[in-house]
């Protein structure tokens, strides 16, 4: 292709666009628009997969009389409730006095942190004098983060307490664990000062 | 030679020139198109006239439903009442044609028109949709129902303008459903209209709920209970109120994630070392591990398309989001951007995930699936859990702007922000039924 062919290519080029947006270009929108459809498509799945309004699935109506021709039943089913069950107490604050102590976390973290093995080292004692008891460890996260990704991170920590625990020489058979994820704050507040207390490994005794 | 050297510049530059100049001219008719396509329906409300039961005035509450639920969409402009030539209320049947060339000038594209009755226990909206330019009747239907479900009907109404106009399904009928704490131990599951209207707890154990999750055909929930003392997946049948479960491995059984068919859920189980990603048929079954290894992968997505699913993962040394194929394979990483990145959703339409990204505080941004386009939506207080509308339109999430934590929704631009929730104690982890 020499230079001058080229530059008639891009001047024909030019031209043609020119036509192309002169031609294309459509006429301003008018109130008469028929269909007013100037928003999105409207394909023929689009339309199959909605909800057919001329000819509604007639939901139950919970009245004596039967729907007119021509006429649309608006209802709905009431919602299931559910039956109520003995409130639980797992995961509530155990009263103080327990004889377990808490063991607490960083942010986004399951290991044991030094200045907690001291109070997970009298735990151990305390199991290892009460042979017969039972124990679950519940994993608690501060209040930062979305609630799903905090259950399996209070999850690794009951487990990391758990495993600390059995290798101090508890059997595992002893020790549940649960996560309670960010669901069950130790202390309410909303910066470190309550954080602090909420990142952590909770003791319950299940079994004396 | 260099005269003819000359007069070729002089060519070349007049048609750079020009092409200058037509790029410049389609840049502005490009943008009068793009405006153009996002220029809304107008459309104005009439009738609606008095109708007082118990004490309400009916007619009031069907136009400010109305109105709001046609805003709400986006696709309309419902021209404020005090700006119409005449005084809308008072506008009955058969009167509505002399007022189109008033409407016509004011470039009011249509005329939605109500009217209330009763019938014994029932309340009728007989409702007619008019072209104004043409003067024709779009349709006209008759909606009827006990009086509780009247701001269903209005809600129906406003679906059938939708879909008449755009060919698109409404969401005025659509429902969310999230987790209200009513104390601190009792956090039950709720379902309220997309508006915020009718809240109904749908559990009522006591314990801790999360999680809840609708089926595609919008017949079921599952969701996680703590009822029996460990976090179960439970599945509520809506028709028969049944709960069924459906994984109760010791430990998590937590997030689930429908597929786009109904068929199958993927959940996460902390059963073994970390906690990992599962598919369970709807029916029950043994669930087959997506993911393996001693990290956390958590809060599962389908792709509409079903082949995919996107989850937040802490296999990278923090919370981010990753993207794999249905059977596992293909992991890739889509996010880079602060060290907090969770709860994901892809959007019906396949073209945006909506997440919880830590920048400047919990926001809620949205990522191109090929981890391009990162955009921040939100900036006022923690904000988290997004969860699309079923058109893709909207996005309910939860945030902490008001103090505790309450259910809000906006557009899928990040515009109008809204407070549904104001009651209970704590409001979070939304769902938006199809």
């Amino acid at each position: 292709m020499t230079p001058k062919t080229g530059m008639r290519t891009a001047f024909a080029a030019t031209v043609l666009v020119v036509c192309v947006f002169l031609l294309g270009c459509p006429k301003r929108p008018g109130v008469t628009q028929a269909g007013g459809g100037a928003i999105g498509p409207s394909s023929a799945a689009e339309a199959s997969s909605a909800a057919p309004t001329a000819t509604p699935a007639a939901p139950r109506v919970p009245t004596a009389s039967a729907p007119r021709v021509g006429e649309t039943p608006v209802a709905r089913p009431p919602l299931p409730a559910e039956a109520r069950v003995q409130p639980s107490a797992a995961g509530v604050p155990a009263p103080t006095g327990s004889p377990l102590k808490d063991v607490f976390f960083e942010f986004d973290k399951s290991d044991i942190r030094d200045d907690q093995k001291a109070a997970l080292n009298e735990n151990v004692g305390w199991l290892k004098a009460n042979v017969r008891a039972k124990i679950s460890i519940e994993g608690h996260c501060d209040e930062r983060g979305t609630p799903e990704y905090n259950l399996a991170l209070g999850e690794r920590r009951a487990k990391a307490v758990k495993e600390y625990v059995v290798g101090a020489g508890i059997v595992p058979d002893r020790i549940a664990t649960i996560s309670y994820g960010k669901e069950r704050p130790f202390v309410l507040g909303h910066d470190e000062s309550a954080w602090k207390w909420n990142r952590r490994g909770h003791f319950v005794i299940s079994e004396k | 030679m260099r005269q003819r050297g000359g007069w070729a510049r002089v060519v070349a530059a007049l048609i750079v020139l020009a092409a200058l100049v037509t790029t410049a001219w389609a840049q502005v008719i490009d943008r009068e198109l793009r405006e153009r396509v996002v220029q809304k329906i107008t459309i104005a409300l009439a009738g609606f006239g008095p109708f007082a039961l118990n004490g309400e005035d009916l007619g009031k509450l069907g136009a400010s439903v109305l109105a709001a639920d046609l805003r709400f969409t986006t696709v309309f402009d419902v021209i404020d009442p005090t700006a119409l030539p005449f005084e809308p209320r008072s506008v009955q049947f058969d009167q509505e044609r002399p007022l189109f060339p008033g409407l016509n000038s004011l470039k009011i594209q249509y005329l939605a028109l109500g009217q209330l009755s009763s019938r014994g226990r029932e309340v009728i909206l007989e409702a007619r949709l008019f072209e104004v330019g043409s003067g024709n009747m779009v349709f006209g239907k008759r909606y009827v129902g006990d009086p509780k479900f009247f701001r269903l009907i209005v809600h129906r109404f406003a679906d059938d303008i939708m879909f008449n106009l755009t060919g698109e399904k409404g969401v005025a009928q659509s429902r969310i459903a999230y987790v209200s704490a009513l104390n601190r131990t009792a956090k039950e599951i709720f379902v309220m209209d997309y508006d915020g209207a009718n809240p109904v707890a749908v559990t009522g154990n006591q314990s801790i709920n999360l999680s809840p999750r609708w089926s595609p055909d919008g017949r079921l929930i599952a969701y996680t209970s703590y009822r029996n003392g460990n976090p179960d997946l439970f599945l509520l049948n809506f028709d028969s109120g049944r709960r069924d479960t459906l994984s109760a491995q010791r430990g998590l059984n937590a997030s689930p994630g429908w597929s786009p068919d109904g068929q199958w859920l993927a959940f996460a189980m902390s059963a073994g070392g970390g906690t990992n990603l599962y598919l369970i048929p709807r029916a029950g079954g043994t669930p087959k591990a997506l993911t393996v290894g001693p990290n956390i992968s958590v809060s599962p997505s389908f792709s509409p398309s079903g082949n995919q699913i996107v989850f937040n993962s802490d296999r990278g040394g923090t919370p981010q989001i990753y993207v794999m194929d249905v059977d596992g394979t293909n992991l890739r990483r889509l996010t880079f951007r602060g060290n907090y990145n969770s709860s994901p959703r892809w959007s019906p339409r396949g073209e945006k995930i909506v997440f919880m990204c830590q920048l400047a505080g919990n926001q809620i941004c949205l990522i191109n699936p090929d981890g391009g386009g990162l955009q921040q939506l939100t900036t006022q207080g923690g904000n988290e859990d997004p969860a699309w509308s079923p058109d893709g339109r909207h996005i309910a999430f939860t945030s902490t702007r008001m103090g505790r934590r309450d259910i809000f929704v906006m557009h899928a631009d990040g515009t109008e922000q809204t407070r549904l929730t104001f009651t209970g104690q704590d409001n979070y982890l939304p769902d938006w039924s199809p």
